[in-house]
Formats: structure tokens, sequence, C-alpha cells
């Protein structure tokens, strides 16, 4: 290659492994929030479902 | 008692929801958008000079290219949305402070949370480059520290709330910290003005940045914005109904 295209693209191969990690990280930071929020929600229903089973028998025994 | 009736309280169903996943899609769009024009569009600036010049497409090239720069499109774009996060937080902590409702001290806690999940990820596309261009993990530099000290706060905000049990003490508490990190804020984004030596570059006012790269972080900071919206609300909704849901449990019990 090109002494000068080469120092003209030195840096682009040994810089690709943090642009990388940069990007990959910057999703999986946001995934993992999506999936806090998710995993909340689905426990607040799970919990919900219970409630109205739980409010469901009361009235049965108070009838 | 007429004044807290016509205090109107953020809930879920109000109209911001009905932005939440049009935003959502709108964010991705764009942040997607951003992440093609950077790598396809917008040329790699260039760093040290070279000994000689190439023609290298339609230019004539005499520096090293900086593929590392392509790490700035999202860095701005993240670390504007935790400012804007810390603003509302500080802005609902003040709310809370003057209704003494705890709702919005609800609000105040999301909006440092999605703040504090902007700041992990600047922090994290920052060290990248950092790492590459000044080839240390890190560095006292102004900006970094100031950053630093904002996201040591936030975690303090957090570690504060679990440790009071009393739900006044703990909002009173947690709102003082939210406004004291929120004057952090303009702090981190001048340090780099108001110290000229600082080493951190700023794009903004040495006007480093052509139209394609502009129209770049514009689209990836508009982007993020949206993204730090929709998680906002969707944080909200899910926190409104796991509070709900306790609320109904004590009821019950009693």
């Amino acid at each position: 290659m090109n002494p000068i295209l080469a120092d003209i693209y030195s840096t682009i191969l040994p810089s690709a492994p943090y642009l990388i990690a940069a990007y990959a990280l910057l999703w999986v930071a946001l995934l993992v929030y999506v999936l806090i929020i998710f995993r909340g929600t689905k426990k607040a229903e799970a919990q919900l479902m219970l409630l109205e089973e739980a409010v469901a028998d009361q009235q049965i025994k108070t009838q | 008692m007429a004044d807290k009736k016509k205090l109107k309280l953020p809930e879920v169903g109000q109209w911001p929801d009905k932005l939440m996943a049009p935003a959502l899609i709108a964010g991705a769009v764009l942040t997607t958008l951003g992440f093609l024009m950077a790598f396809f569009i917008v040329p790699p600036v260039g760093g040290a000079a070279v000994d000689g010049v190439e023609l290298i497409g339609d230019s004539m090239v005499s520096q090293k290219m900086l593929l590392s720069q392509k790490i700035f499109y999202f860095h701005m774009p993240v670390a504007i949305t935790s400012f804007l996060g810390m603003a509302f937080g500080c802005y609902y902590a003040v709310r809370f402070l003057m209704t003494k409702n705890q709702r919005f001290d609800t609000c105040s806690r999301i909006c440092l949370e999605i703040s504090l999940l902007f700041i992990i990820m600047t922090m994290i596309t920052g060290e990248m480059w950092t790492r590459f261009e000044w080839g240390v993990w890190w560095s006292w530099e102004p900006r970094l520290t100031t950053y630093l000290i904002l996201m040591l706060i936030v975690i303090a905000y957090f570690v504060l709330r679990s440790s009071v049990d009393e739900p006044e003490r703990r909002a009173t508490f947690a709102a003082v910290i939210a406004i004291i990190a929120t004057v952090d804020v303009p702090i981190c984004f001048m340090i780099t003005r108001l110290i000229p030596s600082s080493i951190h570059p700023v794009v903004l006012r040495e006007g480093g940045m052509s139209p394609e790269m502009g129209m770049c972080v514009g689209l990836c900071a508009l982007g993020m914005l949206l993204v730090g919206f929709a998680l906002y609300r969707a944080r909200f909704n899910q926190v409104r109904l796991t509070q709900r849901v306790e609320a109904l449990k004590e009821s019950l019990e009693d």
C-alpha cells in the first residue's frame, strides 16, 4: 500500500474496537433499562391479578 | 384544600402517554438515521498531518482519518439528554417542595433515573473515545471531573433514598439533592469555556462542525430526546401501577 495512504488510514483499524464497544454498550445500557421497566410492569400486573382474585374470594365469603 | 383540588398531578393516561409510542418509534428511526448518516454520509474528520497528500474520492487528503470521532455523534446527544433529565428532575423536585405531594417526588425520581442512565451512556462513549485518543481510561480533565461529580451526586441521591424510610423526609432530602445535582449541570456544560486550558473538544464554540456533522448530531440528539421521553413515560406508568397495587394491598390488609 502507498505509505501516505497507509498513514492516512493508520488509526482506522486500531480505533474500531473502541468504536464498536461504545455503540454496543450504549444500546446494551438502553436495553437493560427497557427490560427493567418490562419486568416491573409484568410483576405489577401479576400482583394485580392476585389482588383481584383475593377481592373476588372475599366477596364470595361475605355473601 | 381548594388549592389541593386545583393541583393537576401527572397521572397515567394523560396526553403525554398518547405521545409515548410515536416518540419511541420516531426516536428509533431518527437514531438509526443518525447512525447510518454518521458512518455512510458524514466524512471522517482529519487528525494529525501526514507527510504528503493523497486523492481520496474527490478530495485531497493530507491528514490522518479519525474513525474514533464517530463516537461523538451519539456521545453529545446522550449527554444533552442527561442534562435535560436533570432539569426536569429539578423542576419536579421544586414542585414537590412547594406542594409536598408525593407524585412530584415520583416524577423527580424517575427523571433522575433516566438521567443516570444517560449519564452512564455518556460515560461509556466518552471513556471509549478517551482510551483511544488520549491513551488513558481516565483523565482529571475539567469536563470529565465535573461530569463525574454529577454522576456521583445522582448515585448519592439513590443511596439516600434507599436509606430513609419515612416517605416525606425521604422525598424532601431527595428533592434537595436533586436541586444541588442540577446546579452542577450548567457548570459541567460551561466548564470547557470557563477553563480555556481544557483539552476537551468544544465543537459548538469553535464551529468545528460541517453542515453534515451538525445535521447528524441534530438527528441523533432529537432521536435520543424522544427515546428519553418515551422511557420516562414507560417507567412512570410502571411505577404508578406498582404504587396503585401497593395501595390496594394495604387497603385490603386493613
